[in-house]
């Protein structure tokens, strides 16, 4: 039984194969201008890793979830990527109970049970603040490579600048006073990732965080968003081994489900 | 002799004599609407995707809010005197202002712009930019339902009103924007404040302080309006508006018990028509929408016996707070997550939900206050919290959509309560969900899909 999980997101497209209970091949690759041709390449790569020299549409069954998910034409269900998230969290960290997903531009927070169902879940609304790409525009202002190199130079403050802001483009500016006001640039990146983290807690205020929490998504590589997560919450985030595709497994493991009915 | 709108009114309800017969006066409005033969196609197009036209009844009522728009737009070439007030309402002086002279016409001007203009033409958005360039700036969370009346006037399209009731008994943005139109164009005003706030556990119980102070405020409006317009409105005004508009409750109080049926029978976008009107209508909207229920309960019920509905038999059922105004898209994308959507809190508070006032009271202010603090809308939080508690038994639901406006305060502000309540209460999940109900430019329905097709696939995994 093979099945793959389509994840086309904002900033970046995720397949994973999956066979017999475990991943054979995963792919990432950026989203560009032709959604269609991202999902067919990234699903090819990911066939390529996983040692098959089929085609996409050789496979079992196909799901496809993230934004583009409805355009995914050799999906054979579509699904939300809040349940595959869930699904996929699930499945890589069976205790987990609280999930944090964060991509490039939305943030979400779900409550699962004991067996990986949805009971309660927020989702950021048309705010950029609390997601990738809050942290990408920041980047650029700081003159950091990329928000993933971001992270160790937050963990290295002492005195993350306050950053009051909930707004992408009023946090820029905010930033570029201090910036002009000789703040270090360390503690300025600290204050960018503890306003996301913030921002994240405060969509979360109706959900229970109970343990195991997991931090996936993009922006889960990032280790001064997960240590500012982890002092928001007071409590310890598991950070899958590649939190990138869990959304892409959520919907391969939604894609099993659907061939044993 | 036929006309390029002919086609749209007779898939909107009209009869081929009602098209020959207002003519003159769809030509006037639509010339003055900027309504031309190449907005022909799209309208059709726009009604067709999202409207049920095989229902007789919805095209009767899609009907009924055209008729509602000339009626706006006329209203000062046929020599009436024009009283505006804002949405959510208190119909009350309004319907006693339409029931004294027929010389008064009295509308919601902004629901009537974002139902025609807006569910119909598809051509909402260029009203309310003008309304944004008249005193309502973009990017200042003000409220597009001000920004389309606003607008509306700003092009010319609706008329200057004689006078405004201000509803500031719900909401200060209204009465500020109301403030605006005075400052703008001179026009006298009547602001009607009332209490929302209410001790939490008092409900349904409510202070006759309340009731004697908002109805004093109802009774003032009504002298200035007596002043302002040149009338005296009759003793028994009340007894007679109500009395024209009871068949309206009564039919009201009918569809919500079919739509009580597995499957509903018809899509929450086109009971928003309906649900609108009675909240937006104190002239001939109220009839029209009498003809049309009558028509539509007739259909729904046949549906009902057949087993037919708009969703699979067996769906999650959940109660929305109100669907939106002017984009039905966005509302529609509910029901196409596979949920059902039998009741609106708004069709709710008129169609049986309610408690029943105390009826204490004998000035028209307060026996129309005493109306209003008894349905729950213009109580206060728990009012309304509670109205939702007992639609979930009534309605036999699965879950609620508590819609509610980033930038309105008395929406906004009780979403937290309101979703840790009910789901403590009911035990049912509670999607709190952040749209703007009156102007899709902020919030796309593609962007709300997730959420609602995430809350969809709970709800049907706790029917399993």
């Amino acid at each position: 039984m093979l099945t793959a999980g389509i994840d086309v997101g904002a900033a970046t497209a995720k397949a994973v194969i999956f066979q017999d209970g475990k991943i054979i091949g995963y792919a990432i690759q950026p989203v560009g201008h032709d959604i269609k041709l991202v999902a067919h390449e990234t699903s090819k790569e990911a066939l390529h890793r996983a040692g098959l020299s089929i085609s996409i549409e050789d496979l079992d069954y196909i799901v496809s979830t993230g934004y583009a998910r409805n355009s995914i034409e050799f999906a054979n269900k579509t699904m939300s990527e809040i349940i595959c998230h869930a699904k996929g969290a699930h499945f890589t960290i069976p205790s987990t109970r609280f999930i944090i997903d964060m991509g490039g531009q939305d943030s979400k927070a779900i409550e699962v049970d004991q067996d990986g169902n949805i009971i309660n879940f927020a989702m950021n609304d048309k705010c950029a603040a609390g997601t990738g790409r809050f942290l990408e525009v920041m980047a650029h202002i700081l003159q950091v490579e990329s928000m993933d190199e971001m992270g160790p130079l937050a963990l290295k403050s002492n005195e993350p600048c306050p950053i009051s802001s909930t707004c992408t483009v009023f946090a820029e500016t905010e930033l570029v006073v201090l910036r002009a006001g000789g703040k270090n640039r360390n503690d300025l990146i600290a204050g960018v990732h503890k306003a996301v983290a913030s921002r994240v807690a405060a969509m979360t205020a109706n959900l229970n965080c109970n343990p195991d929490a997991v931090f996936t998504g993009g922006v889960a590589r990032n280790t001064g968003v997960k240590k500012y997560l982890e002092e928001e919450f007071e409590r310890e985030f598991l950070v899958p081994d590649e939190p990138q595709i869990i959304g892409a497994l959520g919907a391969a493991l939604i894609a099993q489900t659907q061939l044993l009915k | 002799m036929a006309n390029y709108y002919d086609k749209l009114f007779e898939l909107c309800g009209f009869e081929y004599e009602e098209i020959e017969m207002e003519r003159p006066r769809i030509e006037a409005s639509f010339k003055r609407l900027e309504i031309s033969p190449e907005d022909m196609e799209r309208a059709d197009s726009w009604v067709r995707q999202n409207h049920d036209i095989s229902l007789e009844g919805v095209r009767k009522l899609l009907g009924a809010w055209l008729k509602e728009l000339i009626d706006l737009v006329l209203a000062r070439d046929e020599g009436k005197k024009i009283v505006y007030y804002g949405f959510p309402a208190i119909l009350g002086p309004g319907l006693m202002l339409s029931a004294s002279s027929e010389d008064i016409f009295v509308s919601a001007p902004d629901m009537v712009l974002d139902h025609t203009m807006g569910q119909i033409f598809n051509k909402l958005n260029p009203i309310l930019e003008a309304g944004e360039i008249n005193g309502l700036p973009p990017g200042h969370a003000l409220c597009s339902l001000w920004q389309a009346k606003v607008g509306g006037i700003a092009k010319g399209m609706i008329p200057v009103p004689d006078f405004a009731l201000a509803s500031s008994y719900y909401c200060d943005m209204g009465s500020k924007a109301d403030d605006l139109v005075t400052a703008l164009y001179g026009v006298p005003m009547a602001y009607i404040d009332g209490i929302m706030d209410s001790q939490w556990g008092e409900y349904p119980e409510y202070l006759p302080e309340r009731v004697h102070y908002l109805g004093t405020q109802i009774n003032q409006a009504l002298e200035k309006a007596e002043k302002v317009l040149k009338i005296k409105i009759a003793p028994g005004a009340w007894e007679k508006s109500r009395k024209s508009s009871q068949p309206f409750r009564d039919k009201l109080v009918r569809l919500v018990e079919v739509m009580k049926a597995d499957p509903v029978p018809l899509s929450i976008v086109d009971l928003e028509l309906l649900e609108a009107l009675s909240g937006s209508s104190t002239g001939r909207g109220i009839q029209e929408g009498i003809k049309a229920m009558d028509i539509l309960i007739h259909e729904l019920e046949r549906r009902v016996e057949a087993g037919e509905g708009v969703t699979e038999k067996g769906a999650p059922r959940v109660m929305i707070r109100l669907g939106h105004t002017s984009d039905p898209r966005v509302t529609r994308l509910i029901e196409e997550t596979g949920l059902a959507v039998p009741l609106t809190f708004i069709l709710g508070s008129w169609g049986g939900v309610k408690v029943n006032p105390k009826g204490d009271y004998n000035t028209p202010g307060e026996i129309i206050a005493d109306y209003e603090l008894a349905g729950g809308y213009y109580y206060g939080t728990e009012g309304q919290i509670k109205f939702y508690e007992r639609a979930a038994e009534l309605m036999k639901l699965d879950g609620f959509i508590a819609q509610y406006l980033y930038n309105c305060r008395p929406v906004a502000t009780i979403s937290h309560i309101q979703k840790k309540y009910l789901q403590e209460k009911t035990g049912l999940p509670v999607l709190s969900l952040e749209i703007d109900n009156f102007d899709s430019r902020a919030y796309s329905a593609d962007s709300l899909r997730t959420k609602v097709e995430t809350f969809a696939e709970m709800l049907k995994s706790n029917k399993r």
